[in-house]
């Protein structure tokens, strides 16, 4: 009740001219920053920390936070157009988002992931105001026992990738678990693979991969089999937008992702990329048709985008009841939050109760202001499927190398980028798929250092020894014999 | 006519020289005469941000100077030092490491000569005490029930913090070296993942600073490296204090570096702005609330102090093996 009366007064303070504009502005912000690949959502809030010196600390918080939330949709337009995620986490929303703006249904997609993020937005939000402690109990119960067997969770859904070709899946796979071996090994210390190559030493930068991996393997796919002569005019002369029974549909997509965003989001270890994967796995597994999952399915673009907003509620759980940054950015938002005198952890609730809900409410009402300009700005974005093909793949292309760059402002960067995309290309054409990669390289550094550091705490039975980690590790041998059991089943009848 | 033409000559001659003095004296123009960018090797948000952008903040009181705050992150600092030490020394490229990058480079086998000495030490900001820090929810959580508890267990007691080879890490083999017990150090991504680790029980202690424990009840300082106990954290015990030697001045440290042969007036202005800042009060009370000594150190000092670091971390990562 007291929650419930604080969150009112929050959020009657934030209604005026003022504070709406400041709110309006970080969501802008956010959108255009997650937008850009190479501007990831931490270091966006980041650049906009020094303008908030000269605010109130309610207000720098109404603005940042805003901005994170923003940001965390806005690498879905990029994903969703042009098959470049500006944000990591926004890589799933690309798996069905961009095949269905290549059919002439981008409309739908931005749609689609922009009524999902606000969905998952708002039920992220609500379970931190309500679950808060709880939950943050159960982030602390998750040692490295756990952590690895999500990670092992999250690495059984490929089993439902591979479709047809279960090898090249797999195969796919361990490529990517093997490129996140290059490094300085994070136990030890001891270097791998980097040839003393100081570059080499955290291994390959994660966004310039992507791009690499998603949108340069694409682009070169494209142009080879671009007939210049004939193709004139790309891309419907119409958008088509969908209704509102048409986002009723996807309701329960939209909840389970929220669900499951919220809940991955608490975890300091895990994060949003790992929460949109396992959500998008769900949603494929729920679905009677989950073989046209990657060739444009509305609930694929739900699962991805739903989780991915989901998860910033997620992340302040523990940055508000522990004192730990949940994500990337929640950490950029302590840290500011620090600057302005305001140490986050519980003691907050104490101290200055009113910048806790100042927080919650900007979060809700961001969240519809997130929804009105995410509507208006997708009539904008829309226009880059309308683009002649052959003025935008080179301008795709200049994108991902500026991308790129923009990360480190370091040509190696450049480089991996198209290294990496160069090896998308060719994988792609000899039919592996990239997903198993992607995911590979997401949790193989999670998979093995905590597997590590839970056999240097209880020895090589470790992960059997915490019940957590057993029914996780029973959820992940199911879901993957599940799918394999099926398809025998499925040929054995045939 | 020909008169004409000398005076002509004589005119062109004048302007000609005046124009190049007028340049002459603008290329002297006292630093800075464009923007200055500091660099750091942490990522947005980390403990040297925060820094850098508050030094930012505060030196525009002082100085109509224009900063530009950059991350380089990565490889521990280093690939922040190859950054600055590949722009020209004419110190509008500052360098904002900390002790970690000085104990990293010893710690990956880098080259001492290259990434610590081919700077120029100029301006140490402030000092922070190194900590041993427990969870008062946990059954072990005073210094005297972890050393017991360390011996009882021969090596198997578990300490969590940041990475391997990192300050941290450093701290905790001084500890052990010198309290004669053994543990085994857990590293995590980061400082908060491993208090997290801490608050969950994994481990028994954390190494980190005082201030580690704000907006954190369930931790405490079970052991503090200073003289005297610390005004900010009056129930903190000193090393000396718990009868263990030689850990009266373990500091984290924050500075400013250039890279070498940086002309002098450039250095004198940052050493001066620096000074300028120390002695501001809104500088002051944000750092000391988190009981960490505001200083100014010049060259000479924070050269001295970077030595022992890399002295210190030769001999402790042979000791324990972490490099050869």
């Amino acid at each position: 009740m007291q929650d419930l009366i604080g969150l009112l007064k929050a959020a009657g303070s934030l209604m005026s001219l003022q504070p709406l504009f400041v709110l309006s502005m970080g969501t802008v912000l956010g959108i255009l920053a997650g937008a850009m690949p190479g501007v990831s959502p931490s270091m966006g809030v980041a650049l906009m920390v020094p303008f908030t010196y000269a605010m109130n600390p309610s207000m720098a918080l109404v603005f940042l936070s805003a901005m994170y939330l923003a940001a965390n949709y806005g690498g879905s337009i990029t994903a969703v157009t042009i098959n470049t995620p500006g944000t990591p986490s926004a890589v799933v929303t690309a798996f069905d988002g961009y095949p269905m703006a290549k059919k002439g249904r981008a409309g739908e997609a931005l749609g689609v992931s922009l009524v999902a993020s606000v969905v998952g937005g708002v039920v992220g939000i609500i379970v931190l105001i309500l679950f808060s402690g709880p939950l943050a109990r159960l982030a602390l119960k998750f040692w490295p026992a756990e952590y690895f067997s999500l990670a092992v969770l999250g690495l059984s859904t490929i089993a439902s990738m591979g479709g047809q070709n279960a090898m090249k899946c797999a195969i796919s796979a361990v490529l990517g678990l093997l490129i996140c071996t290059i490094g300085m090994d994070s136990i030890l210390g001891v270097s791998r693979f980097t040839f003393g190559n100081v570059n080499l030493f955290d291994g390959f930068e994660f966004i310039p991969m992507l791009i690499g991996l998603l949108a340069l393997s694409e682009v070169f796919t494209e142009v080879e089999k671009f007939n210049f002569a004939a193709e004139s005019v790309a891309g419907s002369a119409k958008a088509k937008w969908p209704s509102l029974g048409y986002y009723w549909k996807l309701r329960m997509s939209m909840l389970r992702a929220s669900l499951i965003g919220t809940i991955v989001g608490i975890f300091p270890g895990a994060g949003a990329t790992i929460a949109t994967f396992i959500s998008y796995d769900v949603e494929k597994r729920v679905s009677r048709t989950p073989e046209e999952f990657g060739e444009g399915m509305p609930e694929g673009v739900a699962a991805a985008e739903g989780a991915n907003s989901a998860s910033v509620g997620g992340a302040l759980v523990p940055m508000l009841t522990l004192g730990i940054p949940g994500s990337a950015t929640a950490a950029v938002l302590m840290g500011a939050l620090m600057i302005h005198n305001l140490q986050p952890g519980p003691e907050l609730f104490v101290k200055s109760p009113e910048i806790v809900y100042t927080l919650f409410a900007s979060l809700l009402i961001a969240n519809i202001v997130l929804l009105i300009l995410g509507l208006a700005g997708s009539r904008l974005w829309i226009n880059v499927t309308r683009v002649r093909k052959e003025i935008l793949f080179p301008l795709i292309f200049a994108f991902a190398m500026i991308g790129s760059y923009a990360v480190n402002s370091s040509m190696w960067d450049v480089m991996v980028c198209l290294g990496f995309g160069i090896l998308g290309y060719i994988l792609k054409r000899y039919g592996y798929p990239l997903p198993p990669l992607v995911l590979g390289v997401v949790l193989g550094e999670m998979a093995e250092v905590n597997l590590r550091r839970a056999v240097m705490m209880a020895g090589p039975t470790a992960i059997f020894q915490r019940p957590g980690s057993v029914a996780l590790l029973v959820i992940a041998a199911l879901s993957f014999a599940i799918p394999m059991l099926q398809a025998r089943k499925a040929k054995q009848r045939a | 006519m020909n008169n004409n033409r000398v005076r002509m000559l004589f005119v062109t001659l004048a302007a000609v020289l005046i124009l190049s003095f007028a340049a002459g004296a603008a290329a002297k123009n006292p630093f800075p005469s464009k923007p200055i960018r500091i660099i750091n090797y942490v990522a947005p948000g980390g403990l040297m941000d925060v820094t850098t952008r508050k030094f930012t903040d505060v030196a525009s009181k002082y100085t109509d100077a224009v900063f530009v705050v950059e991350n380089r992150t990565g490889a521990g600092g280093l690939i922040g030092a190859e950054y600055v030490l590949g722009q020209p020394a004419d110190g509008y490229t500052i360098f904002a490491p900390t002790t970690s990058v000085v104990v990293q480079v010893v710690a990956t086998g880098s080259d001492v000569d290259k990434y610590i000495w081919g700077f120029d030490w100029v301006s140490m900001l402030m000092k922070d005490p190194e900590c041993i820090i427990s969870n008062v929810k946990l059954p072990i959580h005073d210094w005297a029930d972890i050393v017991k508890d360390a011996k009882a267990k021969g090596g198997d007691q578990i300490w969590v913090g940041p990475s391997t080879g990192g300050n941290d890490h450093l701290m905790a083999m001084k500890v052990w070296d010198k309290a004669g017990i053994s543990a085994m150090w857990i590293p995590f991504e980061s400082g908060p993942k491993a208090m997290a680790a801490l608050m969950g029980g994994q481990g028994v202690a954390y190494v980190g600073n005082p201030a580690d424990t704000t907006g954190r009840p369930d931790l405490i300082v079970c052991a503090v490296s200073s003289d005297e106990r610390l005004p900010q954290y009056p129930d903190a015990p000193t090393f000396k204090e718990l009868g263990v030697p030689d850990l009266d001045d373990e500091i984290m440290w924050r500075g400013f570096s250039v890279k070498k042969g940086t002309p002098p007036e450039a250095v004198a202005w940052l050493q001066d702005l620096v000074e300028k800042v120390a002695n501001d009060p809104e500088w002051k009370t944000f750092f000391e609330e988190q009981a960490i000594e505001v200083v100014a150190y010049r060259t000479d000092e924070f050269t001295g102090i970077v030595k022992k670091n890399v002295e210190d971390a030769e001999k402790y990562f042979k000791q324990f093996g972490i490099i050869k």
